[in-house]
């Protein structure tokens, strides 16, 4: 009985101590790219005479540049007055305009995604349960899908004017649209030997959708919020350049153009680019491997696993 | 013995634009209680439409079903294990076992407590926890088989269980499967296309033939169990069967 079905609990086991005993460099690897990367950078800015030094600054002057954004208002006020109390000292740090940059991005982008992955979701839901609601969103859902909405911006703009409330809007209708999507393919091919096994137990609709479609369509689900996430990012980060506000990375990129600062502009996209990379990584990884991987549920659509 | 399920005078066509489609024509069978049913024959000859009659997935076009004497309804109790992995991926082998139970608001404590009786009966109870990914594909058939059993329903339906595994595999599945029908006591109802499946496992083998889809002859299997599938009476059967399918 035993000897043709070998139980798989040793082998999995064995893979876990050994990816727990991957060596330090291993999980370094993925740096040596970007050292490789700088270490050019750093080569070709040193050529750079006078004022081209200013436009092609050396990498040791952007982390001091960077430095200088975070702490440079602390050091001010510590100069001017040594005895600055703790708390005073943590305030004056977050009146770093970089930070202040950072801070409302921080909040809007995640804000308007998670507007964007509850309206996505409830109207794939829809559209993947009732014939009406599929019929009546499939056709506008293709045509806005293909329009950038940045395009949308000065519509906007216009309607609601210069603020937080532009950016919001445009950023989660850019995510919502592949959200939905994705939630209204999931919802449509849950395996159908799934349902019908449901159904040979007499489990009635509402309970057939509460416990087999949602947790059988969560790969599609969490692949559409991937995409809306992506969508997002680059949507909110154009939105926040053109609708003219004072706070946000991009703004203040673009603010920098102006006085040439490329400095700051490499570290607003080093954060930026830090930012994609920290929510992939506390958003979906966590979500994934408590999940979709766990179940198996990611082989089938072909992922590979993420090590990196 | 009792009549479980009497069978009158089924008819199944399937219309399409393209052509009308004579699935069934004139079935008359009874099944007692506790009986082991095999139903066997080509493809298109009926059998799993009539299984898929008897699950509720499929509408009757004309004739009768009735169980204990009463007509059938959509919502009875049956089981039923598919010839693809049916298992929920998200839910662990005892979790899936307790599918049907929490359908039928049974308090935790005795959903625990049932469906690691059922896991036991399959002998994958150190296997519980696992989800069915980690489990080998005959694994995944005997928690199938686990979960249609476990909310104690009327008859068992299984459609080519094992078709999908491999020779070695699918025979300790069958012996298995005598095995929990013998402890259980249930009525159970098999499609397959194996022959010697077929002669191993069912008190009686009804043959179909295609065209329209219609019952054949049906065959009494008086051998005592467990079964050998080398006796010459046991290969006897299986070429009357074979004989029974093929020429007609």
């Amino acid at each position: 009985m035993q000897t043709s079905e070998a139980p798989p609990v040793p082998q999995s086991m064995d893979e876990k101590k050994k990816e727990v005993r991957s060596p330090i460099w291993v999980k370094l690897r993925p740096i040596y790219p970007f050292i490789v990367i700088l270490a050019i950078w750093q080569v070709a800015a040193m050529q750079a005479q006078g004022n081209q030094g200013r436009l092609f600054p050396t990498v040791d002057a952007i982390v001091y540049r960077a430095w200088e954004l975070v702490t440079g208002p602390l050091f001010r006020a510590l100069a001017e007055n040594p005895n600055l109390g703790l708390f005073d000292q943590i305030w004056k740090l977050g009146e770093s305009p970089i930070l202040l940059h950072t801070l409302n991005t921080a909040w809007r982008l995640p804000f308007s995604f998670f507007i964007a992955a509850i309206v996505g979701t409830v109207v794939g839901i829809l559209m993947g349960r009732f014939a009406f609601w599929e019929s009546f969103f499939v056709p506008l859902l293709s045509v806005l899908l293909p329009i950038p909405a940045i395009a949308w911006t000065p519509i906007v703009v216009i309607w609601s004017g210069i603020g937080d409330q532009t950016v919001i809007v445009i950023t989660a209708f850019a995510s919502f649209l592949p959200i939905a999507m994705a939630v209204w393919t999931g919802v449509k091919t849950v395996n159908p030997v799934w349902i019908r096994a449901a159904q040979s137990m007499n489990a009635d609709k509402m309970t057939i959708f509460r416990t087999v479609v949602l947790p059988g369509s969560l790969p599609m689900i969490l692949s559409g919020m991937r995409i809306g996430l992506a969508r997002a990012w680059r949507a909110g980060v154009g939105a926040e350049a053109f609708a003219g506000i004072r706070w946000g990375l991009s703004a203040g990129i673009f603010d920098a153009q102006e006085y040439l600062d490329i400095a700051f502009m490499m570290v607003a996209l080093g954060i930026l680019g830090l930012f994609g990379f920290v929510l992939e990584k506390v958003l979906f990884q966590p979500i994934e491997s408590r999940t979709v991987i766990r179940w198996g549920m990611m082989e089938a659509m072909g992922a590979q696993d993420k090590k990196v | 013995m009792v009549t479980k399920i009497s069978i009158q005078n089924l008819r199944k066509i399937y219309d399409t634009p393209e052509r009308r489609v004579h699935a069934l024509e004139g079935v008359n069978l009874n099944i007692e209680d506790g009986e082991f049913i095999c139903l066997v024959g080509l493809s298109g000859c009926g059998k799993t439409t009539l299984l898929n009659m008897l699950a509720g997935f499929v509408e009757i076009t004309a004739g009768t079903i009735t169980m204990d004497g009463k007509t059938l309804t959509q919502d009875y109790d049956k089981g039923v294990v598919f010839q693809e992995y049916a298992l929920f991926p998200w839910r662990t082998a005892r979790q899936n076992v307790e599918y049907g139970l929490e359908i039928r608001n049974v308090p935790e404590e005795e959903r625990k407590r049932i469906s690691l009786d059922f896991l036991r009966l399959v002998r994958l109870e150190e296997f519980a926890d696992f989800f069915p990914h980690n489990l080998s594909g005959g694994m995944r058939q005997r928690v199938a088989v686990a979960r249609a059993m476990a909310f104690d329903p009327q008859i068992l339906l299984m459609d080519e269980p094992f078709g999908a595994l491999d020779a070695q595999t699918r025979e300790e599945l069958q012996a298995l499967t005598v095995d929990v029908w013998q402890k259980t006591k249930k009525t159970i109802l098999y499609v397959t296309h194996n022959l010697s499946e077929a002669v191993y496992l069912g008190n009686r083998i009804v043959v179909f033939v295609p065209n329209p889809g219609r019952i054949r002859e049906i065959v009494k299997v008086d051998l005592p169990r467990p079964r050998d599938d080398l006796a010459p009476e046991f290969i006897k059967l299986q070429r009357h069967v074979n004989d029974l399918i093929r020429d007609f």
